[in-house]
C-alpha cells in the first residue's frame, strides 16, 4: 500500500551547521526553498506559504513540531481549505565535512479525500518545473 | 458518494485491507476474521472498494474469493511521484545554493 511516507536522502557537500542555516534561516530559505515572512526554528512556530501556478496557488499552512538543533526539523503541511495533513521532517547527520539529509514527507494519502482533480491541480502549471530547475539555475548564478 | 481510488484509500480499514489483498487473494471471511469491527462493516468496506475498483469478486463454489487490482493504485503512485519530484528539485536547489554558498566563503 502506498501510504507508507516517502523518504529522499541525499549526501550533502557542506558541514551540518551551514545545513541547518540553509534550513532555519529565513533569508536562505528563501533562496532555495520558499520565501516566508517569518521563520522560527522553535516547536509551536506557525508558517505559511503559497505555491501553485498564475491560476491556481495553494496556501501551505505548517506548523513546527520537533526541533533538535542540528539533528531534526519537522513541522506539518497541509493545504488551506482542504482536508488532510501531512508531516515534512528533515534529519542531519554529519558525515566529516559533510552532511547526509534524510527528508521524509508521511500522510500524504490524508489529502485523498480531495479527490484526484485536487491532486492533478495541485502540481499543474508548472510549480514542480519552477522549483525543479529554474531556482536551482537562479542559485548556481553567482 | 464519489468512486475513485482516492476514495478508497481515503479510510484506514480500507487501506488495510487492500494491503492484506495484494500479498494473495482471500475469501471474504478471512478477511472479516482479521478484523475486530463486524462483519457488516468489513462488508461495506468491500463494497466500496470493488465500486472504486480496487479490488474484484470472484465466486468459487460457496466461496467469494476478493483479490486486488493493483494498476489501480497506480494513481496514488502518480500523486506521490509528483511529491517525490518536487522533493527532489527542492534538494537539488539546496545543494546548488550551498556550493554557490561554498564558493562565496
Amino acid at each position: 500500500m502506498d501510504t507508507t511516507p516517502f523518504v529522499i536522502e541525499r549526501t550533502l557537500n557542506a558541514p551540518i551547521n551551514r545545513v541547518w542555516e540553509a534550513l532555519t534561516d529565513r533569508d536562505k530559505m528563501a533562496k532555495w526553498y520558499f520565501e516566508l515572512d517569518r521563520f522560527e526554528p522553535v516547536v509551536g512556530f506557525e508558517f505559511s506559504f503559497t505555491g501553485g501556478s498564475e491560476q491556481q496557488t495553494y496556501v501551505h499552512l505548517c506548523q513546527v513540531t520537533a526541533v533538535e538543533f542540528e539533528k531534526k526539523l519537522s513541522y506539518t503541511w497541509r493545504y488551506e481549505g482542504y482536508a488532510g495533513n501531512s508531516e515534512v521532517i528533515f534529519e542531519l547527520v554529519a558525515e566529516g565535512d559533510k552532511t547526509h539529509l534524510t527528508l521524509t514527507h508521511k500522510g500524504l494519502h490524508s489529502f485523498a479525500e480531495n479527490g484526484p482533480d485536487f491532486a492533478k491541480e495541485c502540481f499543474a502549471g508548472g510549480w514542480t518545473e519552477l522549483v525543479g530547475n529554474l531556482l536551482p539555475k537562479y542559485v548556481e548564478t553567482p | 458518494m464519489r468512486r475513485d481510488v482516492f476514495q478508497a484509500i481515503a479510510d484506514p480499514t480500507r487501506r488495510e485491507i487492500i494491503g492484506m489483498l495484494t500479498q494473495n487473494p482471500m475469501t471474504l471471511n478471512t478477511v472479516a476474521e482479521k478484523f475486530e469491527i463486524s462483519r457488516p462493516a468489513i462488508s461495506k468496506h468491500v463494497r466500496i472498494l470493488t465500486e472504486c475498483g480496487l479490488i474484484t469478486i470472484n465466486k468459487q463454489g460457496r466461496e467469494r474469493f476478493c483479490s486486488s487490482k493493483p494498476e489501480k493504485l497506480k494513481e496514488v503512485a502518480d500523486w506521490a511521484e509528483k511529491y517525490r519530484i518536487f522533493w527532489t528539485g527542492k534538494l537539488d536547489a539546496l545543494e546548488n545554493f550551498l556550493e554557490a554558498e561554498n564558493k562565496t566563503i
